[in-house]
């Protein structure tokens, strides 16, 4: 139960009612709905930060399933496990970016990736020299400013999400089960 | 000129903004579109806020105000606060009329000559049925308060808010207001909106978006396309006609408003006759 009203199409203000004419929309704009003007703005800016980019799908996925599992954000790691295996990570791949599972992330340029979405989003104050450097082997200075984003993003996603208690949609607890993520 | 001011000149946007002074009554009515009483959540915007916003009205290029509630005159110094907002626009009152006895009657006179009406609601010729709807002695109440305000040279219209209209009733009517001394233009009528208590009844006709004038109506808790869409059902105020939490500055729930307006057809609020 969420600790705010999502709400619904019937519910829907003037300004939110376009995002419900596919369906439901899911809780994310079910709870920013009640304050339309803001909905108006998050949207786009979220769907700019989260959607199809300069940055490769499958990089944006480890970014955010990781990060998410780093705040433990049930409803985005949920949510973004199976955006995940949709972008073509395997079940092992998803275990362990949620901390569940050996580290199977081979490539040196996704370990460097993670190291730097680790300092981001898990630690307090300036980031190492090291971990800067490691990620600029392999991402330029433009998509090291997208990483960073996205992981502040997420980060600002997660709380928003588990403060309010956001419930993860029973189709994508079908698929976390049928995965064996759940 | 501003866009609003430009809008509301050509007859895209209506000139009025209306103001939830209060929720909380002093009646109960059957067909209340804010379930409102003595009791229910008292959402008020205080005076200075009203003014405030009356003022950024006028700088924006709305020309005309409306107080409704719930019941204002609930609210201290009512008729103060409609006098002031009478001196930055021309404003309407919404009343139910009861309350003009002794000092609420004697501060009325504040409104004598200004640019203030108050619109009393009353719904028939016929007291049972009126009060069958409002409550035991509104129709004695109300006629007694009309000629006490007119006598004061206060301008009174009054309101009927109705299901489909017994004629016999309704020229009775007529003739009762008449006697009062209020004239056929200051007699609105309108129908049963399907919003708050009246779903709870079963009474009324549905009215969306496109059945309603897109009157900006500005509430403690956010900005709506009309004062039937800032209803209260379930306890709970409606959003499906919201605009926007923001209220200050005026121009964001305006622009809102206006954007909306433009992608509307035209005439499409006629249908159902709410004004
Ligand atoms: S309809 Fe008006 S007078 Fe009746 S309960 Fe509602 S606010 Fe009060």
């Amino acid at each position: 139960m969420s600790r705010v009203q999502l709400l619904d199409a019937t519910t829907a203000p003037l300004t939110a009612r376009r995002y419900y004419q596919n369906g439901d929309p899911g809780p994310l704009v079910g709870a920013l709905a009640t304050v339309p003007e803001l909905l108006e703005v998050s949207m786009p800016f979220l769907a700019a930060v989260l959607g199809p980019s300069a940055l490769d799908a499958r990089t944006k996925e480890i970014v955010i399933v990781r990060t998410s599992a780093l705040l433990r954000c049930g409803y985005c790691v949920d949510t973004h496990s199976v955006v995940a295996l949709d972008t073509g990570l395997t079940i092992g791949e998803v275990h362990a970016l949620r901390g569940e599972g050996a580290a199977v992330l081979a490539d040196q340029r996704e370990n460097a990736l993670l190291g730097w979405v680790d300092a981001v989003s898990g630690g307090r104050g300036p980031v190492g020299d090291e971990v800067a450097r490691r990620l600029g082997r392999y991402f330029a200075e433009h998509e090291t400013v997208e990483l960073t984003l996205l992981v502040g993003v997420t980060m600002m996603l997660n709380r928003f999400c588990t403060a309010l208690d956001l419930p993860t949609s029973p189709e994508v607890v079908r698929r976390l089960a049928a995965a064996g993520l759940r | 000129m501003t866009a609003i001011a430009g809008a509301v000149a050509d007859g895209v946007l209506p000139g009025r903004v209306w103001l939830y002074s209060n929720y909380h009554c002093n009646l109960v009515c059957t067909y209340c579109l804010t379930e409102s009483g003595p009791k229910v959540d008292r959402r008020e915007l205080s005076a200075d806020r009203m003014l405030e916003v009356a003022q950024q009205a006028a700088e924006l290029g709305f020309t005309a105000l409306g107080v409704t509630g719930g019941e204002p005159f609930l609210q201290p110094d009512m008729a103060e606060t409609l006098a002031r907002l009478g001196a930055i626009l021309p404003t309407v009152g919404l009343t139910n009329g009861t309350l003009f006895t002794g000092r609420r009657l004697a501060a009325a006179e504040v409104l004598a000559g200004s640019d203030v009406a108050l619109q009393i609601s009353l719904d028939s010729a016929d007291p049972d049925v009126n009060d069958e709807a409002r409550g035991p002695d509104n129709f004695a109440r109300v006629v007694a308060a009309i000629p006490a305000l007119v006598e004061r040279g206060v301008t009174v219209r009054i309101a009927t808010t109705r299901e489909l209209g017994d004629e016999a009733d309704m020229s009775r009517l007529c003739e009762l207001h008449r006697g009062l001394g209020v004239p056929d233009s200051d007699h609105v009528m309108r129908p049963v909106i399907s919003r708050g208590r009246a779903v709870t009844t079963g009474m009324g006709v549905a009215a969306g978006m496109n059945d309603l004038p897109a009157e900006l109506t500005i509430t403690a808790d956010g900005a709506f396309w009309s004062p039937f869409g800032a209803t209260v059902h379930g306890g709970r105020l409606d959003t499906d006609l919201l605009l926007t939490r923001t209220t200050d500055p005026l121009r964001v729930p305006a622009l809102t408003l206006l954007g909306l307006v433009e992608g509307r057809p035209a005439g499409a609020d006629s249908t159902l006759n709410i004004r």
